[in-house]
Parts: C-alpha cells; structure tokens; sequence
C-alpha cells in the first residue's frame, strides 16, 4: 500500500507489525523490552496498538465462522457448496466486492501445488506430487496391528495419528482429499483448504471438516467423533433422512446403527490423550478399559471374575505395560492378577 | 482490583513488585497478542503478579523490567494450561446445554437475532479475508484463523518465520483499511 506520511498512518503500521510480531510463540523477554519502548515512543502508539488488537482478537474469535465463511464464497468451480445470496449490507460497493472475491476465491487451487510439493520435499516423503490433473487420485492404506501407533503425514500439511488395530486409507485427488476408517480409531490435525475439502467416511457416514482437529473411532459398528478446534460436518446415515449434524470444539458425537445419536459435551484433551500414551475414563466399566489395553498391548488381559467387568474406573492410565498398568489398578481396586498363558488374568482380591 | 494501599507498601520493599505495578498495563498488552482476549491476557499477567509478589524482595534486581518482560515471555509457554483451563470452562457451560438428540436435526442454536448480527459480521471479515493477496491470505488463515504457531505455518508454507511474520502484519494493515470502508 502506499507509505502514507501521516502520524496516525505510521502508528497504526507499527501497532500492525508489533502485533503479528508478539504473537510469533518465540517472542521472548528482549521482543517485550523493545514493544516497552515503542508503547511510549509516540503519544499514538498505544491507541494505535488497542485498535490492532481489538481485530485480531474478534478474528480469533470469529474463526470458526469466518472459515465457514470462507469455504461459500462463489468462486464458479465449486458445486458442491451453496452460494450465499449477496446480503443487503453489501451494495453500496457489492461490484468491486465480488470480484475481488471472485479472484481471492480462485486463488487456492493455483498455490496449492507448490505449497504441497514443499510440505511433501520437507518431510521426505514418499507421496508423489500431485499431477496438475485433477482427478488423478493417490491412494494408499495403512493398518496398525496390536499395540501399534503410526503418524501419517500427508502432503498438504495434515497429520494422521493412527490408534492400535486401525485400517484406513488416504486417497487425494486435486478436488479432494478422501480418507476411509474402516476400523479404529485416529486423531485428524487438518490444514484447511477451501478448495480441497477432507472427508472422512466412517461407520457409513461422512465426517467433513471445516478447518480442524478431530478424532474419529469407529468400532463394531459404532461412531464417535470430537472436535478439538474448528468444525466438523457429520453426514446422515447412510441412506437415512435428515441433515447434517455440526460440531463444534468440545462437542462429541456417537451414533449406532441401533439408537438415536447423542450429542454431549466433553473435554477435547482426554479423547485426544491416547496419542500421548494416556487413557482417560470417567466411570467407565472395567471390561472397556481391559478391551483398550488389549489393543495397545500384546500380551493379553482376561477377566477371570465375571463380577468385576462392571466396576466402573475414573482416572487417567499410562500405557507403559499391562503389569504395571494392572499393579496400579489394583492399588485402587479389589483385583489382583495372576498370570496366564496370554498375559495375565484379573481376580477378585 | 486490590485496594492500591498494601501494594504501595510492599512495592516500597519491593522493586520488582514496584517495577511489576508501573509496567503492569505494558506487559497485558505484551502478552495480549497471544492471548485470545484482553480478559485472557488479564489472567496471564495475574499469574505473573502471584510470582512477582512470591519472589524474595531482598534479592538484587539489576534490570527488574527486563526480568518481568522474561517472565511474561516464559509465562506463555504455560499457555497450554491456560487455554486447558478455558476449554473446560466451556465444556462445563456446554454440559448444562447439553442434549441427547432424537434424531439428527438439531443443533443447538443461539439467539436469531444475535445470530444474525454475528453471521453478517463474520460474512464481512470473511470477505476481507479473500481479498488479501494469495499467499497473505494463506499464512493469516493458518496462523489466525485455525491456530498454527507462525513456525508452523512457515513449516506447511515452505517460507520463513520472518515471511509469515511479515505476511500478517501486512494483512492486518489491508484488512483493517478494508474494513474501515
């Protein structure tokens, strides 16, 4: 933009920059000495600085909707989503608005290419680049036996964390970035991408995200999804009625193919703790906790006391081995273990 | 907050503590840039007084403003924390909404009107957004809009910290011109 000589110009440019320099995660001490001195440099720097980050706060607290937002804007190549109609608001200068929309719209497409080649080079991964073509689809499948966990990092900048006894497989297309869970439970960390929408298809239905992190388990038949950050779009069931359900951060979803679906609130972090080698249980019995280990282990846990299985657990476990896992467990509770020819066996104390 | 009468006290035998109460506004908006509101950033500065007014105040202090912008600084590698502790303020406020669907219809929904109100404004910074030039738009979209760090964002961009750095405080200037209008 032009250098606008005036005072108030130069505060507000400065104010911008300080902005989008404090928010870098390294800004240290030294950074902060040197915004001390700039606060009180001018007589407008601080007013200035207020202003900026009045924005920057209502951007982060609008970026769910504006993402959406974003993902509608007309661009003439997407037909998978409605066009919004131009709202009243905009018509004193509705013309230049909607071109400059139409070509900030088309942009996407013409930088994804590069910006996924370098993502890929970086990583070193072995994906191929995407072919200009768009319908080229690159698909692999990836399975995870007993007490394994893998990363999957896909080219756009995404991340795949895949749970112990999973399949799923990554199919991307220049229109689309398509992933089937077939079986297990994964975390979704995905780069946005307006143009590239990523579906995850479980338990018969469509997950798609709107800028996020989410978690998908499908098991026996059963779904649960939980968003992290950002929004998700659920499908309706496989051909059922109905409109898609949105989630939002905190929000969980579970649905079998026998009840109803529910929606409940729950914290993110304790769903998301499994990569991390944690799991978190809130009154759950302890044949669920006992079929989660039997994935992450493999030497195998048995109930032996039929009585047992509906003794509800709260706490958080570490996964480092079942004996240990069991030790602890049995500090709180009335088991204790022996040996068997898979693993171990739980006994009432 | 406190009544300022103790705290002139203490500051007296205090330096960091007095250093702490003069610069006490500066460093909010030091750490605001970070944090997801002013109120947020309150918090934060909150935290750094309990510290401030735990430290020993016989001990030498050189520089007790540099000392608290380092602090301030380290503060936010605690941020997970925080933003753990306002996750599960929302949580607990959505479990008193919380509801078990009969079907797959419904969502819950705010007020029409203020939903309204906020639908347009989002609909007009959304606008703002795609104007900004590609690669702009793409880092101040990463960064601000889904939450990457600037070093990751760098990372999935294939650009430097110093370019994402640059890209959004040049997108804060376009949008903020923008939205002036």
């Amino acid at each position: 933009m032009t250098d606008s000589p005036s005072r108030e110009d130069r505060a507000e440019a400065e104010a911008q920059a300080w902005v989008a320099r404090l928010s870098h995660d390294g800004a240290g001490g030294g950074d902060g000495l040197a915004f001390d001195a700039w606060l009180d440099a001018a007589p407008g720097n601080r007013a200035a600085y207020g202003a900026a980050l009045a924005l920057w706060h209502e951007f982060g607290a609008r970026a769910n909707d504006i993402l959406t937002e974003l993902d509608g804007l007309p661009d003439g190549e997407s037909a998978d989503l409605d066009v919004p109609p131009a709202p009243a608001w905009s018509t004193p200068s509705a013309a230049p608005r909607r071109a400059a929309r139409r070509s900030g719209a088309r942009l996407p497409m013409r930088r994804w290419l590069p910006v996924a080649a370098g993502a890929a080079l970086a990583a070193g991964l072995a994906l191929a680049v995407l072919p200009p073509a768009a319908d080229l689809a690159v698909a692999k499948t990836y399975t995870t036996a007993k007490g394994q966990h893998q990363r999957i990092a896909l080219g756009d900048g995404s991340v795949i964390d895949l749970d112990a006894e999973s399949r799923l497989s990554v199919s991307l297309s220049g229109a689309q970035r398509r992933v089937t869970l077939a079986e297990g439970q994964a975390i979704f960390d995905v780069v946005h991408d307006a143009k590239r929408p990523f579906v995850v298809r479980a338990a018969g239905r469509d997950v798609r995200d709107i800028g996020t992190q989410f978690d998908v388990k499908a098991r026996d038949g059963q779904l649960t999804v939980t968003v992290a950050r950002g929004r998700v779009a659920i499908s309706a069931d496989a051909g059922g009625p109905g409109r898609p359900v949105e989630l939002g951060p905190g929000q969980r979803f579970e649905a079998d193919p026998a009840g109803p679906a529910r929606l409940t609130a729950v914290d993110p972090q304790e769903t998301f703790s499994w990569r991390a080698g944690r799991l978190v249980y809130r009154a759950q019995p302890l044949s669920e906790v006992v079929a989660d280990l039997n994935r992450q282990f493999i030497e195998q846990t048995e109930i032996a006391d039929p009585t047992l299985a509906k003794l509800p657990i709260t706490g958080v476990i570490v996964l480092d081995n079942p004996h240990a896992v069991m030790s602890r467990l049995s500090l709180m509770l009335p088991i204790r273990t022996v040996p068997s020819g898979k693993g171990l066996m739980l006994l009432r104390k | 907050m406190a009544s300022s009468g103790p705290f002139e006290q203490r500051a007296g035998a205090h330096p960091l503590l007095a250093a702490f109460l003069e610069k006490r506004e500066n460093l909010v908006l030091f750490l605001a840039a970070r944090a997801r509101s002013m109120a947020a950033a309150e918090d934060l500065v909150q935290d750094l007084y309990l510290k401030v007014a735990a430290m020993d105040p016989e001990a030498e202090v050189r520089a007790p403003v540099a000392l608290l912008y380092r602090m301030a600084a380290n503060l936010l590698v605690d941020e997970v924390r925080s933003l753990q502790r306002a996750s599960r303020r929302n949580a607990q406020w959505r479990s008193e909404t919380q509801k078990t669907l009969g079907g797959l219809d419904i969502v819950s929904e705010p007020a029409a009107d203020e939903a309204l109100i906020a639908a347009e404004r989002a609909r007009q910074l959304a606008e703002a957004v795609a104007t900004l030039p590609p690669q702009m738009r793409r880092a101040f979209q990463l960064h601000k809009l889904e939450g990457l760090t600037q070093a990751r964002t760098a990372e999935v961009m294939g650009v430097s910290q110093k370019m994402i750095e640059q890209h959004i405080a040049g997108a804060m200037r376009r949008l903020a011109e923008r939205l002036r209008r």
